[in-house]
């Protein structure tokens, strides 16, 4: 079978999925819609009876990832933390299978993430870091119109309930011209995953193995993670890193003002941090000047590696992109990057991008960007990514260097732009992106919801 | 920030004092050249114990000297194993390309204990190994494998067990001493790089 799928303005070469779709949550596999507007609802659960009813009610309004490349309706996606699967009354047979990361959850694992200083959980906002996230739901449409509609729907099943709270609710939303909370267009660069019947987009790479993504099937080593017990609670689930980052604007214009004497070079230094202009068209592919036609076509903005770009020249090594996902660029350390790799939902939040805004006042407005990382191994992905490929630059050759964007920058960091005959090191660089919270979250499949729902323990 | 103690001369340090005291104690039945030693080394000995920084550790086991690790165990060897491994390492004459393409691998030794049953293993590496076991486990399974078969109890590198088993041999090394604890094996390839690039252009000015 094969046919053409259109999702969120991308035309998708489709062949028959071989996975169980209609089993997984939506949000796994489908895109946001572009633009998209959406909430995210903290809950906390005060009586396993109550949190019960309310995953009862809620579930008739999850989307199943069958047909996830048709995003015309908005959607629900839930997950639960640790914390939540207590709450609920899970037995402990059943907790204990759970991998130690996401039983001692996000907070605790502070030294494994590096979420120090200005990202230590003592700084993040409330209610994070409290173990008293107990539920995520996640609400995304195409509209705004849309989102009211889906969100008055979430409420509903709040309603008459007295042992469910919320502890926070957070509206996302694209910026105008799809941009994130930096100026950037996002979320271009997804791994695509075997079975669930897209072909990969120019450029995307093969297909990775399913068991990488979702519990129940084969990884790229060939075998079955181990699973949440018993099968009808672990199957067909996967796992949600939840990072909320403050965007420092005024920190990062001052970097580009300070580094970038016209219009042209700020943007093009924007450009070398990220790897891409601004409008998401690759350094590889426009190296000189923006090409913004490039940056809005799903067919090609994608489409290249680093085969001819090994030192560095257009994308530099140490630019966001190319840690985030490296491709084919040499590595020090003997890396399969196939394993690495997290399906990311950002949902920006928050006024636009100012390019005016350049006063320490600009740093503390709440506006940043909250990020669902999609894993079944979510937790060590996420580990492995903060110690060695955001927090590090040896992997790439590049010393103590770190990620320019997301990275926690140390006083005195740098970031090299290498360059024909010498390198260019610019300093000052700081810590744009701050983490404000986070937690991980079990994102069950529909069978387990139901499961969890009616446990009668 | 240092205390007036660290301040001070090694031989008013009250730290440094009491630990050349338990020394003193320690060697009080040493063979007399021990003694001797002792006493003549002592304002050498005060130095570096007014220097000492302390080691960090290397995540689950192992010591940690700024980037560089140590990894040391002591593996029973496997019936035939000795014969086998021996013919192995003896034929590679010290060409450990698996290691190369590591890239984090300082060091590695192989040393055959008590009449061949058992086998010391000890390497220096940098950062962390385990959050790259999965990469040896698609990357380079074969090589691990054709090592370590040789070894009593081996899981194979595709069994998930295979940290816990590798962590159950090792032995955190008492003392851990690195001469350049900034320099990882990229940056030391780095450099070396550079610094024939820097000699060739001063061949070329010179």
């Amino acid at each position: 079978m094969s046919s053409v799928n259109e999702s969120a303005g991308v035309k998708l070469a489709m062949s028959a999925p071989t996975i169980d779709l209609h089993e997984i949550q939506a949000t796994v596999l489908r895109q946001r819609p572009a633009p998209y507007f959406g909430t995210h609802v903290l809950l906390r659960v005060d009586s396993a009876r109550s949190g019960r009813a309310f995953l009862r009610r809620v579930i008739p309004h999850v989307d199943s990832a069958s047909d996830w490349w048709n995003a015309s309706d908005p959607w629900l996606s839930v997950g639960i933390s640790y914390a939540g699967l207590e709450a609920l009354g899970l037995p402990q047979d059943s907790l204990q299978s759970f991998p130690e990361a996401f039983r001692e959850g996000m907070a605790a694992r502070a030294r494994q993430l590096g979420d120090e200083g200005a990202n230590d959980p003592m700084n993040w906002d409330l209610p994070y870091g409290k173990s008293e996230i107990h539920i995520g739901v996640s609400a995304f449409s195409g509209s705004e119109e849309q989102r009211r509609h889906i969100l008055g729907v979430a409420r509903a099943q709040l309603e008459g309930f007295s042992g469910v709270s919320v502890l926070a609710m957070q509206d996302f939303g694209a910026q105008p011209g799809d941009r994130n909370s930096l100026g950037y267009k996002d979320g271009i660069d997804q791994p695509a995953v075997e079975g669930s019947g897209a072909d990969p987009l120019p450029g995307q790479g093969r297909p990775i193995k399913t068991g990488e993504f979702i519990l129940g099937y084969p990884g790229e080593g060939g075998v079955l993670l181990p699973m949440p017990q018993p099968d009808i609670l672990g199957r067909n689930g996967t796992y949600v890193g939840f990072r909320k980052y403050q965007t420092r604007v005024g920190s990062f214009n001052r970097f580009l003002q300070a580094h970038g004497r016209t219009e042209e070079e700020r943007e093009l230094l924007a450009a070398k941090l990220v790897g891409r202009w601004r409008s998401g068209a690759p350094l590889v592919l426009a190296p000189d000047v923006d090409n913004p036609a490039l940056g809005a076509d799903p067919q090609r903005n994608n489409d290249f590696n680093y085969s001819n770009d090994a030192r560095g020249r257009q994308a530099p090594s140490g630019c966001h992109i190319r840690r985030m996902n490296p491709r084919d660029a040499q590595l020090t350390r003997l890396t399969d990057v196939n394993l690495h790799r997290l399906i990311r939902r950002g949902t920006t939040y928050g006024p636009p991008y100012d390019p005016n805004a350049v006063s320490e006042a600009d740093d503390e407005v709440p506006r940043g960007a909250i990020f669902l990382f999609i894993s079944a191994k979510a937790m060590a992905t996420i580990e492995f990514l903060q110690q060695e490929w955001i927090n590090d630059g040896n992997f790439m050759g590049l010393g103590d260097e770190r990620d320019p964007i997301i990275g926690l920058q140390e006083e005195g960091a740098t970031f090299t732009i290498p360059r024909d005959p010498v390198r260019r090191r610019v300093h000052g660089i700081e810590t744009f992106n701050v983490l404000r919270g986070g937690e991980y979250f079990f994102m069950p499949s529909l069978s387990a919801l139901k499961w969890l729902a009616d446990a009668e323990n | 920030m240092p205390t007036q103690a660290q301040k001070a001369a090694p031989e008013q340090n009250p730290i440094v004092q009491q630990k050349i005291q338990r020394l003193q104690e320690l060697y009080a039945d040493a063979p007399e050249l021990g003694k001797v030693a002792l006493e003549k080394g002592l304002p050498d000995l005060a130095r570096e114990l007014t220097a000492a920084t302390g080691v960090q550790s290397a995540g689950r086991v192992g010591a940690r000297q700024g980037k560089v690790s140590e990894l040391t165990g002591i593996l029973p060897i496997a019936k035939g194993g000795a014969k086998r491994l021996r013919g192995l390492l003896q034929a590679l004459e010290g060409n450990f390309r698996g290691a190369d393409r590591v890239g984090t691998l300082h060091d590695m030794r192989f040393v055959f204990l008590d009449n061949d049953t058992r086998l010391l293993f000890a390497t220096a590496y940098d950062g962390e190994w385990d959050a790259y076991i999965d990469d040896f486990v698609t990357k380079i399974p074969n090589s691990l494998d054709l090592l370590f078969c040789n070894i009593e109890g081996w899981p194979g590198i595709h069994s998930p067990s295979i940290k816990d088993w590798l962590v159950k041999h090792q032995i955190t090394a008492e003392a851990w001493y690195v001469a350049s604890p900034n320099l990882t094996v990229a940056e030391t390839r780095r450099l070396e790089h550079v610094g024939k690039a820097v000699d060739e252009f001063l061949e070329k000015v010179g």
